[in-house]
């Protein structure tokens, strides 16, 4: 037998196999069969017809896209102002965004919790709110940072070609600037929205005790109830996958480099 | 050219192989015999014979881990309590010293008794693990247990510490509650116990307010309360509050059969029952501010809330905290009724199997923990109350005045009388087990690491659901927690929906524009 430099892929191969496939077969195992280990549609069915997991969903749905829509709207137009001024700090500034993910992301949390409590005095007064904020102190840098790499890779000379043209400023940015900067956005919102989905710490810890999709799983295993834990996971996964590939073209054409600086 | 090429290829398989062995070695390490130590393989030909392996599994931070200060010393008339090495590193000395065979103790925790029984069902093997009652009745139901053995209860062996210093009342609970026919002391030793309540400022609330679980949905305490995030506790408060009137009320008090039918009234798990609890809890829900299961302590010495349910052990713990910072808290315990609660050593069949030497070294654990100056230790180390109450032994009782008997130039004394704890014979106990404590202590840390005997009177234990229950119950508990579609705006619907349908529609359009 000849090996070859493909043979460095095995180690990698066989974790995939260990640590993705096989704990994936037995989702699927455990969500389509009941206690007795008879095949059954029923965890399906009823995920989508009592009105408490769908609010889940609807609620998660709610908190991630405002999560998402806030982030970005912070981050667009910081991550503009970073890419095309000529600050000669530049690198220092993006540092500063980048560097609270250096620390424990339960220790962030736990210091905005104080932060919040002096402002809005009971934190239990505005569940949704500190989620949204939660959230949103949480993934800001995961949205600026593929926007900031696709601005600033544009290249210059398209902006000065639309000034020649006779377009001002504004004008620019609307047909030339913007347009241009989609895949950023969509491997931002990407990276954001996903998480915010299922992140339950983030509520747990900020006193918002309505569940969401992850903490719904989590009470599912809590309750020995394996099946449905498992199906909840199992649609949780077919929406990401839907997801990935609706937004995949976009994110070939950012070429991955968001991920670049991460 | 080729020989550079052959170079490459011999380098990469041996880097390829080196690489899958190290994998295989991590992942065949989980995998191997019990006893299997790389260092120690040679070894392992004459040492095989005599050591023991005992595999532990205990929750979190429930065993004294040793490493004292000199000034932590406890004094006791009896000699002075130190611990110097951690409990599990002294039992293996301990168990050579006394029975001359070497055990090796394999410690590990767990967080929650659910997360402990997933363990247990995914394939875990354990010979000793320390769950809560309500596990230790569906291990019981689940035949998944190895009784104690005879020698165990021999209370004419001097090292039987459990059998000979168990506390009388927590041993006839232990003999008295029954599953599938079979009482719990035959197949499990108590650790530690403590019941349900509630701490709370008494700057803020009165001992009246407290006096009930309906301060939980008490609208005067809007967003002012915290109730715990598991479903059997907020059950259990949320029976309490409903039944209120009929618990409190003279005739179910005086009934003969008070205790039985308290416990039949707590452990009431019907349909209707199941939706009171529901609406209830859904109020509650409205009013409290966290469900919690560890921050609730932080928030209330922080004075972020007022009222905090509680078990007795975490109460001591944060009353303990908030007097570091002169800061007075209380611990009450509702009139309806309390949840008295037990985490105990039960033997795994799946562990020990017919291996004597294991059970004995595992029995012998559990009586090295019941010893009473290790007993005193984990008290100590953890803040819950032992079950050991001595015996013959004079030290656990010395450890409670140690605790909590007045300086003497204490303003205000009162008697405390502990002999529903430590008495064989409470009833004609004549004041041997009586504590002056200071009058202030009657609802504080005295008052929740020893309970009274009205609140042991009204304590009632729950019993675990079984599969048919537990998915009613948990059915409830999603309700409860989980936001209903019905309820949403029809502003945020649109939005929501609206948003969707930009997203994809774009997305869409884009695919189709780039396929083209």
């Amino acid at each position: 037998m000849r090996f070859s430099r493909k043979s460095l892929g095995i180690p990698y191969a066989v974790f995939l196999v260990i640590f993705v496939a096989a704990p994936l077969l037995f989702l699927f195992y455990y969500a389509f069969t009941n206690g007795q280990g008879q095949f059954t549609l029923q965890n399906f069915t009823h995920f989508f017809t009592d009105p408490n997991t769908l609010g889940t969903l609807y609620y998660s749905f709610s908190i991630a896209l405002v999560t998402t829509l806030v982030c970005l709207l912070l981050a667009y137009p910081t991550a503009y102002i970073l890419a095309t001024s000529n600050l000669r700090s530049q690198s220092v500034i993006l540092m500063l965004f980048i560097m609270p993910m250096w620390i424990n992301f339960s220790l962030r949390i736990t210091a905005l919790k104080e932060i919040l409590n002096v402002i809005e005095g009971n934190l239990a007064m505005h569940p949704f709110l500190n989620a949204v904020v939660g959230m949103t102190y949480d993934f800001m840098p995961f949205m600026i940072l593929p926007i900031y790499t696709t601005i600033s890779r544009l290249d210059g000379a398209l902006r000065e070609a639309a000034m020649d043209l006779g377009a001002n400023t504004v004008q620019t940015f609307l047909r030339v600037t913007l347009p241009l900067s989609v895949p950023g956005i969509v491997s931002g919102v990407s990276m954001v929205f996903l998480p915010a989905m299922t992140n339950y710490v983030v509520l747990d810890m900020l006193y918002n005790s309505t569940y969401i999709m992850g903490s719904l799983i989590g009470s599912y295993f809590a309750a020995y109830d394996w099946h449905g834990g498992s199906m909840i996971s199992l649609i949780l996964l077919a929406m990401i996958c839907i997801f990935t590939l609706l937004t995949g073209n976009e994110e070939d054409a950012a070429g991955g480099r968001g991920g670049a600086l991460l | 050219m080729q020989s550079n090429f052959h170079k490459k290829t011999v380098f990469s398989a041996t880097l390829a192989s080196m690489l899958s062995f190290l994998f295989l070695l991590i992942c065949l390490a989980g995998a191997l015999p019990e006893g299997f130590d790389a260092g120690s393989l040679c070894m392992e030909a004459n040492a095989a014979e005599e050591t023991v392996t005992l595999r532990v599994c205990n929750w979190e931070e429930y065993i004294d881990l040793g490493d004292w200060d000199e000034e932590e010393t406890i004094e006791l008339p009896s000699g002075d309590i130190i611990g110097e090495n951690s409990m599990v590193e002294d039992f293996e000395e301990w168990y050579y010293e006394t029975y001359g065979t070497r055990v090796k103790v394999e410690y590990s925790t767990f967080g929650t008794n659910e997360d402990l029984y997933n363990m247990l069902t995914l394939g875990d093997v354990y010979d000793l693990v320390c769950p809560s009652e309500y596990l230790i009745m569906k291990l019981m139901a689940e035949e998944a247990l190895v009784p104690l053995s005879d020698a165990f209860f021999d209370r004419s062996d001097e090292n039987n510490y459990y059998s000979r210093g168990a506390a009388p009342f927590i041993r006839e609970i232990f003999e008295n509650s029954q599953i599938g026919g079979e009482p719990w002391s035959k197949y499990a030793a108590g650790y530690m116990w403590g019941v349900t309540g509630l701490v709370y400022n008494p700057e803020t609330v009165t001992e009246e307010q407290v006096s009930t679980w309906k301060v939980l949905s008490d609208p005067a305490f809007a967003r002012q309360v915290t109730i715990k995030d598991n479903v059997r506790d907020a059950y259990f408060a949320a029976v309490g509050a409903i039944k209120s009137d009929l618990l409190t009320s003279e005739a179910f008090l005086n009934d003969p059969d008070y205790k039985k039918n308290l416990e039949t009234e707590m452990n009431d798990t019907s349909p209707e029952m199941i939706a009171q609890v529901q609406d209830w809890l859904k109020d509650v829900k409205d009013n409290v501010y966290s469900f919690e299961t560890d921050a609730g302590k932080a928030d209330m010495i922080t004075g972020k809330v007022a009222v905090n349910y509680q078990w007795s052990g975490d109460a001591v713990y944060t009353l303990d905290q908030a007097d570091e910072d002169d800061y007075t808290l209380c611990f009450a315990v509702p009139k309806e009724s309390t949840d008295i609660y037990f985490d105990g050593w039960v033997m795994l069949k799946r562990g020990i199997g017919d291996n004597e030497k294991k059970q004995h070294a595992a029995e012998a654990f559990i009586n090295f923990l019941s010893r009473p100056d290790n007993a005193i230790r984990n008290m100590y180390y953890i803040g819950y109350t032992s079950v050991i109450s001595g015996g013959d032994d004079p030290r656990m009782f010395e450890y409670a005045q140690y605790c909590y008997e007045a300086e003497d130039d204490e303003e205000e004394i009162v008697e405390y009388d502990l002999a529903s704890f430590f008495s064989e014979n409470p009833e004609e106990s004549d004041g041997e087990f009586v504590i002056e404590a200071p009058a202030e202590q009657l609802n504080r840390q005295l008052y929740s690491q020893y309970p009274p005997a009205d609140v042991i009177d009204r304590s009632s234990i729950m019993t675990y659901f079984d599969d048919e229950q537990n998915a009613r119950i948990n059915q409830m508990w999603i309700n409860v927690r989980c936001f209903d579609i019905r309820k949403a705006s029809w502003w945020s619907r649109i939005l929501v929906i609206g948003l969707i349908i930009l997203a994809v529609g774009y997305f869409v359009r884009r695919w189709h524009r780039n396929k083209a």
